[in-house]
């Protein structure tokens, strides 16, 4: 069974008169409870990828399943449905919300569906991330590292069976980073597929399988 | 209710309290503009109100009279037609309130080799129905005239006086107070005269005082009814239903012009709220993008934002409701004496308005900014 999978896709931009071809026919699958590292420099067509894959954006061309169903040609409102319910993200910027506090930043996925022992399970989720303390801060009395672990709590909330991140090690030190991926280890061990794009190498050093992209092509 | 509990019970007002919250003083700027337009409709609706309640205090023994004259085209002496005893009494039968009779004719005044065209006018028991200015109102009117209080000025005459009226001359018992120009009843511009003076047959006007306007009313439909049964021999003018109503409608324009005034001031509050609206959505690109990418629907967006905009034209729309009665009581006080007058329903449609047009005005000025943002992509939204 594959978690997710993208067939032969491509993604073009219109760019300043030129078409820009951003993904070249990328074959990739994520295997339950793999921990995969994209690799490749800057414009290499990474964080495409994790948008194709996260269903924030659609290929040009090449088919996307999620396990198992085609999930390519569907309209925006059910992407938004399938983000919510099978998808994390972690952004390189964090991303959290101002105005909210740590544990608030956690439920923020699932609070329009108001369900029950929500708050008990964000609680919890920052318990896991070593944050307990921490649920009543607003992200400005936060650390990078600490910021980074509400975010991965935060794509945890709707109990996702892919994680996708974007640079988890970007804004952190050395040690924070190894804190961040071990999560990450953690995390696959309980089945969920972890897809993080870089070019940072410790990333890779803590993957289970790496991936280089170069000028839109697996090599 | 706390913020924490509308995160939890209603999250998308949840959220657009912390983010009017945190943007403070952007977000009471631009409440006061609302607040401002809320006061400046209500206050001008309340002046409008105020000069229509004073009009119509002035105007009110207006609407209590009702005059019956005989149609244009019935005969009768002298040119004009008149009403005879048997259509008097008709009117004394239906009348609700008091019935005068009134004979009128035109005639020339001189005095002191000076003069010219004045009416003439006999009312029964004219000197109890009139108060003398200067002069003493005699029992009853025999020999003499009682000269109204603009008659006298344009000619000079005072009591003692001898006047020519038509072919007679007469003494002048008592210049008369003024009554205004409001009832058909007021000398001002009439001499009284006796009986004798005004020959003929028939009465020029009857006029019915009734006790109120709704009384009036009544009575001149139903004289109008019973009177030109079979053919059109009177006309019947008078009660609330003419002249009121004319001033009525003219203090309703005035006030929509009031209003219409008041509104530009609430357009300006409008794109002020616009301006912020964008700027906050244009700050907070990416926030909406990561709340996009984590199941937030386009719609979910959308309720945030315009729960933004909407907070901002509640609670403006509150303080101005309030500022805008403190303002009326002031306002009534100094016009009408009465600062509880600002509690006339007449003004709830007022305020109601004003408010209502604060939420409308926010909402749509939200609207734009809201459904851009709602509308971006989140791919392009979190590249910023």
């Amino acid at each position: 069974m594959v978690a997710i999978e993208v067939r032969d896709a491509v993604k073009e931009y219109e760019s300043g008169g030129g078409r820009l071809r951003a993904l070249d026919g990328v074959d990739f699958r994520g295997n339950p409870g793999e921990f995969i590292a994209v690799m490749g420099p800057s414009g290499s067509g990474k964080s495409t990828l994790l948008n194709v894959l996260g269903l924030l954006d659609v290929p040009t061309a090449g088919r996307v399943h999620l396990d198992g169903e085609d999930v390519t040609d569907l309209e925006e409102p059910r992407r938004t449905l399938l983000r919510k319910r099978e998808i994390g993200f972690v952004f390189q910027d964090f991303y959290l919300l101002p105005t909210l506090t740590a544990r608030e930043n956690v439920e923020l996925p699932r609070v329009l569906d108001r369900p029950s022992e929500l708050s008990a399970r964000a609680q919890s989720l920052l318990d896991r991330v070593g944050l307990g303390e921490y649920t009543a801060h607003t992200p400005d009395e936060l650390s990078g590292g600490q910021k980074q672990r509400v975010a991965i709590a935060r794509s945890l909330v709707n109990d996702p069976s892919i994680l996708l991140a974007d640079e988890p090690t970007g804004n952190l030190d050395r040690e924070t980073g190894e804190t961040v991926l071990g999560e990450f280890e953690r995390i696959c061990a309980e089945g969920v597929t972890a897809i993080a794009v870089t070019h940072d190498e410790q990333v890779s050093r803590h993957a289970d399988r790496r991936v280089d992209l170069v000028d839109g092509e697996i090599r | 209710m706390s913020d924490d509990r509308w995160f939890h019970r209603v999250p998308t007002v949840g959220i657009a309290l912390r983010n009017l919250r945190r943007t403070g003083t952007r977000s009471a700027l631009a409440t006061l503009g609302i607040v401002i337009g809320v006061v400046a409709i209500a206050a001008l609706g309340m002046f409008g109100t105020a000069l229509e309640i004073s009009a119509t205090e002035n105007l009110s023994s207006l609407g209590n009279e009702v005059t019956v004259t005989p149609a244009d085209d019935s005969a009768g002496f002298g040119g004009g037609g008149t009403l005879d005893e048997r259509q008097l009494r008709e009117i004394r039968r239906i009348a609700h309130g008091e019935v005068v009779p009134v004979k009128e004719s035109a005639a020339q005044l001189t005095y002191q080799g000076e003069g010219g065209g004045v009416r003439t006018m006999w009312v029964p028991d004219a000197t109890d129905r009139y108060e003398a200015a200067r002069g003493r109102m005699p029992a009853s009117l025999r020999s003499g005239v009682l000269v109204g209080s603009r008659v006298a000025r344009q000619y000079g005459v005072e009591p003692g006086n001898a006047i020519a009226v038509g072919d007679n001359t007469y003494r002048v018992v008592a210049v008369l107070e003024s009554e205004g120009f409001v009832s058909d009843l007021s000398p001002d511009f009439t001499v009284v005269v006796p009986r004798r003076q005004l020959r003929g047959e028939g009465y020029s006007s009857v006029v019915v005082e009734a006790e109120n306007a709704t009384r009036a009313n009544a009575t001149a439909t139903e004289l109008d009814e019973e009177l030109n049964r079979r053919e059109e021999v009177a006309d019947v003018r008078g009660g609330e239903s003419s002249f009121q109503e004319q001033v009525s409608s003219f203090y309703d324009q005035l006030n929509l012009f009031l209003l219409g005034i008041g509104s530009i001031s609430l357009l300006v509050a409008g794109v002020s709220i616009l301006n912020v609206m964008l700027m906050s959505t244009v700050e907070r690109r990416g926030e909406i993008g990561v709340m996009r990418a984590v199941g937030f629907r386009k719609r979910d967006v959308l309720k945030v934002l315009l729960s933004e905009a909407t907070l901002l034209g509640v609670i403006g729309g509150l303080v101005g409701l309030a500022l805008s009665l403190v303002a009326g009581g002031l306002l009534y006080l100094q016009m009408l004496g009465d600062p509880l007058v600002v509690f006339d329903p007449r003004n709830f449609g007022d305020l109601a308005l004003a408010f209502g047009f604060a939420i409308v005005t926010s909402l749509v000025s939200g609207a734009y900014p809201a459904w851009k943002a709602a509308n971006e992509h989140p791919v392009d939204a979190l590249r910023s």
